[in-house]
């Protein structure tokens, strides 16, 4: 057999580079310009057009790739040469990044994720950039290579030769960016921006200047406040989220979204250890949901390759879960509440968080501080009491149609599926408070995410019924009668 | 009803004797921080009493931590799973199928070899933690990690 040859990137990367490494010189450009013109030496501003121009060449004419003998093989660099090479069934993701200037060429940049915990730039498999049908034939190749390693009956039923749309971006969905993490984000961006602009024009306040702010100055600053934040959310959204298609094709899910730099990710179905139901207070305010992958092998903090939905309706969020997970029960189905001892620890641990303000709120008062301190006293308190009261209602378990669910939080609620086959083990965590009240913190272990999926507080029997119905006779074993 | 029970080996009784050893070289390190910093910083009249309570306190951890580790501190390995008990104030138990095994290693810190003592690690593909055991006579861990590399090998597939 002889061997597979190996395979350039697409020549017209060559203007991608230039295009970008200009972008990136551009201030540099900008100043040997200025400064050519001034002195009169135009040379040195060819050398700033020629170094980026030459490291592109240099790039192409050093990288080559290839699949062989059931391996992706990548070799790069002109002096430190660099051989990159990873068994093909180890191959979770598949990620097809294009920016406009991609776009504009028909290119696309293949991120192969085999889940190693690496994160230096130079150990990732990156091929920047292919023609956009070859990076599709690839991605296709790889991800059927992987089923096939698995084999067994399952992959042929996994696979889809049609293309099915599960969901797909509507203007509607624009409705949930202001209620999303974006929209923190804008709001940091404008404190930031402010910040940076006072320091550096050094604005001064006069004594006339504060005695003209009255109400309609304040509201009016709110509002431009509260309008700015929305339209970075809702830009921000689009932005990542336009276009946004999940399908399903081959034996994988794919994510297609982003408005300007067009992202593709793929998902390899039989990789796809369950789903995360991302319920975050100000999002279900708005009823709405994000739906999050959990991938085995993809760890948590590559969140961008595990969106499976972006804030959109519920109903859209519980059609995607149903449609990954196979069925809509995990997601719908009532779950068992943890009961009144989780509960009252719910109370008690908000309450004592709330102490420290309303000890010194007291102390103020006493040592002669102003009474309304004992106000924001008891708004501390009362906030404790909802925050208590919501978190309790949001403890629940179940093991619910082959998938073991747990669901907890307020601020950041959250109801996570994993099924029964991807969970690894069980961890049992429980102070001596905990033990006193017959509670543990219940977290079945799984190899994609965070390695958990977690909830506190569950009564110690629930705990092994959980246990005992996803994995029959593993925590069977170590039962005694008491 | 029945409930999750303990696993069946304690560890070696010389991890007691470590254990105590680790904690009271921390114990008296911090007694002596704490004790400096009242006698230093301390209001009058306060500041021996800071420094006494400072002593109790570090001692008191320094001789009941040990005893309450080594009571809690227990493993088994079944035909097909290991599970592990650690921890004091709060305890963890985890399970682990033996299917799920991805490495075993050994560990001998410089006081524990003096002890001669070895801690297993069972690491599976998840992120959230490792199965460890503290404090396993050296033979019995060597054999530990043999029996428990001879079960995960038996078992195919890659563990995810």
């Amino acid at each position: 057999m002889s061997p597979v040859p190996w395979q350039r990137l697409d020549p017209r990367m060559l203007l991608v580079h230039p295009i970008k490494e200009v972008a990136k010189f551009l201030p540099v450009l900008i100043g040997l310009l200025v400064a050519g013109g001034a002195s009169g030496t135009g040379p040195w501003a060819l050398l700033g057009v020629g170094i980026p121009v030459g490291l592109g060449v240099v790039r192409y004419l050093t990288t080559t790739y290839r699949i062989a003998d059931g391996r992706v093989e990548l070799q790069r660099g002109l002096l430190q040469r660099h051989t990159l090479s990873t068994p093909v069934d180890r191959v979770r993701t598949v990620d097809l990044t294009a920016s406009p200037v991609h776009r504009l060429l028909g290119l696309a940049t293949v991120v192969i994720g085999t889940g190693s915990v690496v994160s230096d730039s130079d150990e990732r498999l990156v091929l920047d950039a292919l023609p956009r049908e070859e990076a599709a034939r690839l991605r296709t190749e790889l991800l059927l290579t992987t089923v096939r390693a698995d084999a067994g009956p399952l992959a042929t039923d996994d696979h889809v030769e049609q293309e099915q749309v599960v969901a797909r971006f509507s203007p509607r969905w624009l409705w949930y960016a202001p209620f999303s993490g974006t929209a923190l984000v804008g709001l940091g961006a404008i404190l930031a921006t402010a910040a940076q602009v006072n320091e550096s024009v050094q604005i001064r306040f006069s004594e006339e200047d504060l005695a003209a702010v009255d109400l309609t100055f304040v509201v009016g600053v709110v509002l431009a406040a509260i309008v700015l934040v929305v339209a970075l959310a809702v830009g921000g959204y689009l932005v990542t989220n336009g276009g946004f298609v999940l399908s399903r094709y081959g034996a994988a899910w794919h994510v297609r979204r982003g408005l300007l730099t067009r992202r593709e990710t793929s998902i390899d179905v039989a990789r796809l250890a369950g789903v995360s139901v991302g319920e975050p207070a100000a999002l279900r305010v708005a009823r709405g949901r994000r739906v999050g992958a959990i991938v085995t092998g993809l760890s948590g903090d590559q969140s961008g390759s595990a969106v499976l939905l972006p804030p959109a309706p519920r109903g859209t969020g519980y059609d995607v879960a149903a449609a990954v997970l196979g069925t809509p029960a995990p997601v719908t189905a009532p779950l068992l509440p943890h009961g009144r001892a989780a509960t009252t620890r719910r109370y008690s641990r908000a309450l004592i968080g709330a102490l420290p303000l309303v000890a010194a709120a007291t102390l103020a008062v006493l040592a002669g501080g102003p009474a309304w301190l004992l106000a924001g006293a008891v708004a501390a308190v009362g906030a404790a009491l909802a925050l208590a009261t919501d978190r309790a209602r949001a403890l629940g378990h179940g093991y619910v149609d082959g998938h073991v669910v747990m669901r907890s939080g307020s601020v950041l609620r959250s109801r996570d599926a994993v099924a029964a086959g991807h969970v690894i083990g069980w961890n049992q965590r429980a102070t001596w408070f905990q033990r006193r009240a017959g509670l543990v913190a219940l977290a079945a272990t799984t190899a994609g995410g965070k390695g958990q999926v977690r909830v506190p507080d569950v009564p110690t029997k629930a705990a092994i019924t959980l246990a005992e119905a996803a994995t029959p006779g593993l925590v069977g074993q170590f039962l005694e009668d008491r | 009803m029945s409930q999750l029970r303990d696993p069946a080996h304690r560890v070696s009784p010389r991890a007691l004797l470590m254990w105590h050893v680790e904690s009271g070289i921390s114990a008296l390190a911090v007694a002596t921080g704490l004790g400096v910093a009242a006698v230093l910083l301390g209001p009058d009249g306060l500041r021996w009493w800071l420094l006494g309570l400072a002593v109790v306190v570090c001692a008191t951890v320094a001789v009941v931590v040990p005893r309450w580790r080594y009571a809690v501190h227990r493993w088994e390995v079944s035909a097909n799973a290991v599970y592990t008990q650690r921890g004091w104030w709060a305890q963890e138990r985890r399970i682990a199928p033996m299917s799920r095994v991805q490495t075993v290693d050994l560990a001998q810190g410089p006081l524990a070899r003096l002890f001669g003592l070895a801690t297993v690690t069972v690491t599976t593909a998840s992120a959230a933690g490792p199965l460890q055991i503290e404090g396993l006579d050296r033979p019995v861990a060597l054999a530990l990690v043999d029996e428990l590399t001879l079960k995960a090998d038996l078992v195919a597939g890659d563990a995810t």
